[in-house]
């Protein structure tokens, strides 16, 4: 385009929208259908979205991870959707993110689930990082929760399942910084029928550890083992915070404590760098929940890295994207053992997939084995102990939809602290530290 | 060995070992490194914390009864599977021809009980009954959608499209302009027959006068399947689908057996007439390993051994390949219904293929079977059925009959 007719288009802004060419090699040459409403005409149904209201929801003022809730209300009396796009250290972007869909939304059927996925996903043309993932995830299990409302099942029976009635498995942290810690849990575990933890490995780590701290972690892990006993299974999160040099050797020496699994043991962008440490040891390699869409998932299937994945439905698209990461993982032979550190209506969307999913293994929640004050906050507004184990699973949800009632009216005792930044760490020399 | 399972192991570039997938048993140490044989097996053993029994409630399965079909000229024959719930809905389903008995024996263990709404369990748990699956899997996703009151492909997700785009084989000389005034744009092509193996140039020859010949007869505006059956030798395939190149296929074919993924990698890099592969396969990891190849542009799992849940799982792999699925139907019209509602159901859908027979007495068998013309096309496209379940009566009376002259 010349610049001249650049210019006059420019002159012509707010008149016709859509006219103006932004100069850029490739504009959409026509606007072909489906818009509007009623494009899918009698295979849609005939609820349309209202409404799409984002909540950021701190516990506490200074919180680095508020809740971000999306709420869809319909025409239809009394039915909505309520999902979670919570993605820590980025709560206002996501919230603004959300509000950007809002176009994509209103004024539509509610049902056509995977065609707004497709939409907001592709639409956006820059495919989703992290922030639009959440977003996406938010919308998305709202929608699901509005689907399985219409449809009159829980989702789980949308997707097939469920596997097992009694609920999946499950897992909390290991909150115990010593000996005594780690006994009671392991007597309430007994006790409480819970199979499996998880804790992190402690400390930061260098590029090149010294031999020290190489054997202090690998000394820890082995009282950890000792203490918690044979018949538990227990999954160490290195959270990113080793180099696969330094997560090589520990994960090796570590071998014979047949450990359910190692979470993130490098950072997740360089598929090959873990594939090299997943190569030098057989205790499981668990990664994904920094995964955006199932996309994101292909190399490490491909190349054999992981056996267990752990895409995040808060981040990695909602209902939709987590049961097709499931699906290629499941056909890869790899396990599923979702993520869940955020709030609990992401918690309880996943346990929906993770009842459907043949290759289920384990669900995370990021709580201990003794209730806090988060927990008893959950159970004031969903009316249940949400998230919280029986017989070491969490129980499947009755209900149509995701299964619960929620009054945004329980937020209002939380108002949104704003966007804090989550911990930063550094090594003794003042480089910047993963943790 | 059964198809989907030959080859052995593959190497990546860098050397890292590729394993295999097998149905059952899920995890073969020859497949896999020792270190991933190691950690999967042990994983294994956890995932036995799934296995428990639904409890039976109102959807619980009560019966099931199969249908063996034959068309009475062509001789095309497929299976209709009837599930009874204990609340009296009836799912239909449809499989291929020829279910052993032990199968049916196998399923009604495995099924009666069951929550008909459960068809991922379901199909976990038929490994006992492969030809048969299929079916149930239809039958359930058409028990859940009534349950719910909504067409299948809502319960699946959907709609994601208006309408299916349709090609149809053609059968018999008359097949062209019979199916053109029926309102299709795109047709499959058998790939002539070839005298000698290894034919060379003589038969490049041979295909191209007989697709130019259909393009001339077909006019503007209509497209090609070339269809090679899978009978090619990995020469000719490649002669060929270099020499139509600039014809513009919408899609070559099952070109040669698709387990010698040697064979495949060599016609893709040579020629970019779009390939489809998969009819024969059995499992999702035989699609996994033609997508790793990135040596598939068309995947065409069928429809009478995967089902309608399965394909749509397989679907989802090809969705991260970019690769689009049109899934294989050589079946009866209610087959071509649950193509139609998967078609509805995945973002990566491109084309449905639907069966005509030549025969007019067969093609009024076809029609007899639903209260519908579920196989009726307009400009290209088939039509999408909006009520609950399929969306369409099976007219029980018709199948009873034909299904005993199938018997004979």
């Amino acid at each position: 385009m010349q610049r001249r007719h650049f210019l006059s288009g420019l002159a012509l802004s707010g008149a016709a929208r859509g006219a103006i060419d932004c100069g850029c090699a490739m504009m959409p040459q026509t606007q072909s259908g489906p818009v509007g409403a009623d494009a899918f005409g009698p295979a849609g149904s005939r609820a349309r979205i209202t409404a799409v209201k984002v909540f950021g929801v701190s516990l506490t003022p200074d919180s680095d991870r508020p809740y971000v809730f999306v709420k869809i209300e319909t025409n239809q009396p009394g039915l909505v959707g309520w999902g979670e796009a919570t993605l820590e250290g980025k709560a206002a972007a996501t919230m603004a993110c959300v509000e950007d869909f809002r176009e994509f939304l209103i004024g539509h059927d509610p049902m056509l689930v995977e065609h707004h996925w497709q939409s907001m996903y592709v639409h956006s043309f820059y495919r989703a990082g992290p922030v639009m993932g959440s977003a996406i995830s938010g919308i998305d299990q709202a929608l699901w929760d509005i689907r399985g409302k219409m449809l009159g099942q829980p989702i789980y029976k949308l997707l097939g399942g469920p596997n097992d009635p009694r609920g999946v498995r499950g897992y909390y942290h290991l909150r115990a910084g010593n000996k005594e810690q780690r006994l009671e849990s392991r007597e309430i575990a007994k006790k409480e029928g819970i199979t499996c933890f998880k804790t992190g490995i402690p400390g930061y780590y260098e590029w090149i550890e010294t031999n020290d701290k190489i054997s202090a972690a690998i000394k820890s892990l082995q009282e950890l083992r000792e203490d918690m006993g044979p018949e538990l299974d227990i999954g160490v999160d290195f959270h990113a915070k080793t180099s696969p040099a330094v997560a090589s050797i520990i994960i090796k020496e570590i071998e014979s404590l047949n450990l359910l699994f190692v979470e993130e043991p490098c950072p997740p962008e360089n598929v090959k760098a873990m594939a090299k440490i997943a190569r030098r040891t057989t205790t499981p390699i668990a990664t994904g929940e920094r995964l955006v869409a199932s996309y994101s998932c292909r190399e490490l299937l491909e190349l054999g890295v992981i056996d267990i994945l752990q895409c995040d439905i808060n981040h990695t698209g909602g209902i939709t994207a987590l049961w097709k990461a499931a699906a290629l993982a499941d056909a890869s032979g790899v396990s599923m053992a979702p993520h869940a550190c955020e709030g609990p209506i992401g918690g309880l969307a996943t346990i929906h997939v993770d009842a459907a999913a043949p290759n289920f293994l384990v669900q995370e929640i990021c709580s201990g084995v003794k209730p806090d004050t988060k927990e008893l906050v959950w159970q004031e507004w969903l009316g249940f102990p949400a998230m919280r184990m029986t017989n070491g699973r969490f129980p499947l949800p009755t209900k149509p939809g995701l299964g619960f009632d929620l009054d945004e009216a329980k937020f209002k005792k939380y108002p949104f602290g704003g966007t804090k930044p989550m911990a930063r760490v550094f090594h003794e020399d003042g480089s910047v530290a993963e943790w | 060995m059964p198809l989907g399972e030959a080859g052995g192991r593959l190497l990546a570039p860098d050397g890292f070992k590729i394993f295999r997938h097998t149905a059952t048993p899920r995890y073969t140490h020859s497949h896999m490194s020792t270190a991933q044989a190691v950690r999967r097996a042990r994983l294994q053993s956890m995932m036995a914390w799934q296995a428990s029994a639904a409890p039976p409630d109102q959807l619980a399965i009560k019966d099931l009864r199969a249908y063996p079909l034959r068309e009475p000229d062509s001789g095309r024959s497929f299976t209709m599977l009837r599930v009874e719930s204990v609340n009296g809905l009836i799912g239909w389903g449809e499989c291929g021809a020829a279910i052993p008995p032990s199968e049916m024996v196998a399923a009604k263990l495995v099924l009666v009980g069951l929550a008909a709404n459960s068809y991922e369990v379901a199909w976990r748990r038929l490994t006992a009954a492969p030809a048969l699956r299929p079916a149930i899997d239809m039958a359930l996703l058409d028990i859940a959608a009534q349950q719910s009151k909504a067409p299948v492909y809502q319960l699946l997700g959907g709609p994601t499209r208006t309408k299916c785009r349709a090609y149809v084989p053609l059968e018999g000389p008359a097949a062209l302009e019979r199916t053109q005034q029926a309102g299709h744009k795109a047709f499959g092509v058998p790939a002539p027959p070839n005298e000698w193996r290894n034919a060379g140039k003589p038969y490049v020859d041979k295909a191209t006068a007989l697709m130019q010949m259909m393009r001339r007869a077909a006019g503007p505006g209509y497209d090609f399947v070339l269809d090679g059956g899978g009978r090619m030798t990995p020469g000719d395939a490649q002669s060929i689908a270099a020499a139509f190149e600039k014809f513009h296929l919408l899609c070559f074919d099952e070109p040669v057996v698709s387990t010698n993924l040697g064979a495949v990698r060599k016609i893709s890099g040579e020629s970019v007439t779009p390939l489809g592969f998969g009819r024969t396969l059995t499992t999702a990891g035989g699609f996994e390993d033609l997508l790793r190849e990135d040596s598939v542009d068309l995947l065409r799992p069928s429809l009478a051994r995967h089902g309608v849940s399965q394909i749509k799982r397989i679907a989802a792999i090809a969705e991260a390949y970019y690769v689009a699925v049109a899934p294989y139907h050589d079946g009866g019209p209610l087959g071509t219904l649950a193509g139609l509602h998967l078609a509805a159901s995945i973002p990566n859908f491109f084309i449905q293929q639907i069966p005509s027979p030549a025969s007019e007495r067969d093609r009024a068998m076809r029609n007899s079977l639903l209260s519908e013309d579920v196989e009726k096309v307009s400009a290209g496209f088939a039509a999408l059925p909006n009520a609950a379940g399929w969306g369409v009566r099976v007219n029980e009376a018709a199948v009873e009959r034909y299904s005993q002259e199938a018997r004979g």
